[in-house]
């Protein structure tokens, strides 16, 4: 599954890039991520629970920053297994930021999705139906995190 | 070596169809029938198989169910599945009972000839059912060995959003439709499954069940045919690998092949059957050139379409009250589309999000099955070809309209929030093109037709073409994809492949 889109938000591309480098700032932003632990400068774990009608399943994740090239090449990988199916899912994610004012930048972000094994079966519904409100979220607490408050 | 004992008949695949033949056939105490199954026939019947609501534990989890990898034209996959299991599809499946519609019969007839038509099949459909709600009618049958169950019937009283739903289709103008398997079914169906006493009731436990205790039915499970034997043109028995390896030619004049629509088109070419330059490139020795085989694939291509919640919904996966049979565009005569309300996704931090699933019940153009190798062990590879044509995306954009009425009419919309997926803002055939998945019914890739007919594999009296003594009976013979679930559609094959067997 690929995923493609813009985030704008109105904060210098140093100040972003500083958030989504660190792997902690950035999981405390994406929503229902728990038990984030800090492996080092580059990496975390976590994990995910979700639901599907009757099925309740836990994704244990780790992610890591291999590349971190200011402003415009921020590569990380994801990897982890869900605890029903023992399937693997893998997540290469690739962002930029390019800046279009003082305070305006807009994140670019691509990521491909793969699934190996039976949570093919449902995963990828469950993760197209999720990720839009997902990246909305994230959207929100980054900008209330990075942008000055207007008055 | 080879199997000192014989058979008049051996059926290959215990599945759906395959379990209907081989009871069928073994009726005549005169005939001695083998039937060969890859997966196990795990006797008692596992909970997680018999017990409808351990479905997604079934599909998820078990070892009965086998996946084939398939690519969209993006290069993105996603998993088709069959069951590797005595019973095959039948003891994994959701259980759903949908006959064909009489304009699917309409069409093999143009395949098949007469014999092919509606009326001329109705008693064979009567004769497979027993059906407690419209049983002992002129369309129905009370008797049969396929026990139907409506755990709801429309006018039952249900949760608020069936009922909801049920009201918003109605003021779309789609009209209740108690029985959904009348020749021409349309609206708000109240839904049969297989079921009898909460039990799944697959091929091998309404039909092979009666028929084990015969002493002319041999069963060998776990036990994979490499291939056909023939001696010119003829069938003369089976190849046959056991789970520890070892290879056994077991002799019968007849042969049936059932093993689905992945396999038999598998097997026919492994046994030099098919098309002839794909063969010799995988270096199997072409004996009998059947462009056909493996081609004609057809199956329902199905889209999500996600709502955020205000509520959880508690309807069942496997087994939803009701579904809508509908149409893409109201000026078609047949409806095109079963859409179903999906249980709640919920993850942690978010509100519930409703999915809603469009199944679009043609396809304009046909995939294919080919051998990844000569191997009979590795998998076929499928290229379904779903939403090639341009008429099958236009056909779920018009479900998507569908869905979006119903889901802001006020009753709906007391349960349906926002639409999430597609996001308002991108183009619907992109995501429908994105992430299409199936309904897991395959058909068309041992299809019937006659000789002359470069894409046939079998008459339409089953008989391969070009060789004597060997059928196929499954769903891959079936000409294009009903409107309708297909299980039901290979028990007729079963049956008609038994009567067939009967008249010699
Ligand atoms: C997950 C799922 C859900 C579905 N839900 C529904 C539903 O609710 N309602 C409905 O009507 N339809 C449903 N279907 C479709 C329906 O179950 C199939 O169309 C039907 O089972 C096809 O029957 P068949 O006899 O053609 O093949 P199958 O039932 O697939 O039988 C083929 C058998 O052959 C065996 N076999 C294969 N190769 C070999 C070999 N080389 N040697 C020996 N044995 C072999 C297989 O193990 C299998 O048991 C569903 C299918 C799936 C997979």
């Amino acid at each position: 599954m690929k995923l493609d889109g813009t985030i704008d938000i109105a904060a210098p591309a140093a100040t972003v890039w500083a958030v989504i480098i660190e792997p902690t700032d950035l999981a405390a932003c994406v929503p229902g991520v728990r038990d984030v632990r800090r492996i080092d400068d580059r990496t975390f774990e976590g994990g995910v629970r979700a639901s599907v009608g009757p099925i309740d399943g836990d994704f244990e994740f780790r992610s890591v920053l291999t590349r971190a090239e200011f402003p415009s090449d921020l590569v990380v990988e994801v990897e982890g297994t869900d605890s029903v199916t023992k399937s693997r899912v893998v997540a290469h994610i690739e962002a930029a930021l390019v800046e279009s004012g003082p305070a305006a930048t807009t994140l670019r972000y691509r990521a491909v999705v793969t699934t190996k094994g039976r949570l093919a079966i449902i995963g990828e519904m469950v993760l197209r139906a999720t990720a839009g409100m997902m990246i909305g979220q994230v959207t929100r607490c980054l900008r209330a995190r990075l942008e000055a408050p207007t008055s | 070596m080879t199997d000192p004992a014989t058979y008049d008949i051996i059926v290959i695949g215990g599945g759906t169809a395959g379990c209907v033949v081989a009871a069928r056939a073994s009726e005549d105490p005169s005939r001695r029938v083998l039937l060969i199954e890859d997966g196990p026939d795990p006797r008692p019947i596992p909970d997680v198989v018999a017990d409808p609501k351990r479905q997604s534990e079934l599909i998820l989890e078990s070892p009965y169910v086998r996946m084939y990898d398939v690519e969209r034209p993006d290069g993105s996959s996603f998993p088709l599945l069959s069951g590797r299991i005595m019973g095959g599809g039948s003891s994994v499946n959701n259980l759903a009972v949908v006959r064909p519609m009489a304009r699917d019969f309409e069409t093999w007839s143009a395949y098949g000839g007469p014999d092919w038509s509606y009326d001329a099949l109705l008693p064979l459909m009567r004769a497979i059912e027993a059906d407690p709600d419209f049983g002992d009618s002129p369309l129905h049958g009370a008797d049969g060995p396929l026990h139907l169950h409506r755990g709801y019937h429309l006018d039952d009283p249900a949760d608020p959003p069936v009922r909801a739903l049920i009201r918003a289709a109605g003021d779309l103008g789609l009209p209740l439709c108690h029985d959904l398997n009348v020749p021409a079914p349309y609206g708000v169906c109240a839904s049969p499954y297989n079921l009898k006493d909460g039990r799944r009731q697959s091929t091998a436990v309404a039909y092979l069940e009666p028929a084990r205790q015969r002493p002319n039915l041999t069963i060998r499970a776990d036990t994979m045919v490499t291939r056909v034997l023939l001696e010119d043109r003829r069938a003369a028995g089976v190849e046959t690998r056991s789970s520890d390896g070892e290879l056994l030619q077991v002799r019968a004049p007849r042969v049936v092949l059932a093993a689905g629509v992945f396999h038999s088109p598998q097997v026919l070419m492994l046994s030099g059957i098919g098309p002839e330059e794909e063969l010799a490139s995988l270096g199997i020795a072409p004996r009998v050139p059947l462009s056909g085989v493996g081609s004609g694939y057809q199956d329902h291509a199905v889209v999500y379409v996600t709502f955020q919640g205000t509520t959880d919904l508690r309807e069942t996966y496997v087994i939803p009250k009701v579904r809508l049979i509908a149409k893409s565009d109201p000026s078609r005569d047949v409806p095109d589309l079963h859409v179903f309300m999906r249980p709640s996704i919920r993850m942690e931090g978010m509100p519930p999000l409703l999915p809603v699933s469009l199944h679009l019940l043609e396809q304009r153009t046909t995939g294919r099955v080919r051998l990844a190798s000569a191997d009979p062990s590795d998998l076929p590879i499928v290229e379904p070809a779903l939403l090639e044509h341009p008429d099958d995306v236009a056909a779920l954009l018009g479900g998507f309209e569908l869905v979006r009425r119903l889901t802001a009419h006020p009753a709906l919309g007391a349960f349906y929030g926002p639409l999430l997926t597609p996001a308002p803002d991108t183009d619907p055939a992109d995501h429908i093109r994105e992430s299409y998945i199936t309904y897991y019914h395959g058909v068309g890739t041992c299809r019937i037709g006659p000789a002359d007919d470069d894409g046939a594999v079998v008459d339409p009296r089953l008989r391969v073409h070009g060789v004597e003594g060997l059928w196929v009976a499954d769903a891959s013979v079936l000409p294009t994809v009903p409107h309708a679930n297909t299980n039901l559609a290979a028990i007729l094959i079963g049956e008609i492949a038994a009567r067939e067997l009967s008249a010699g």
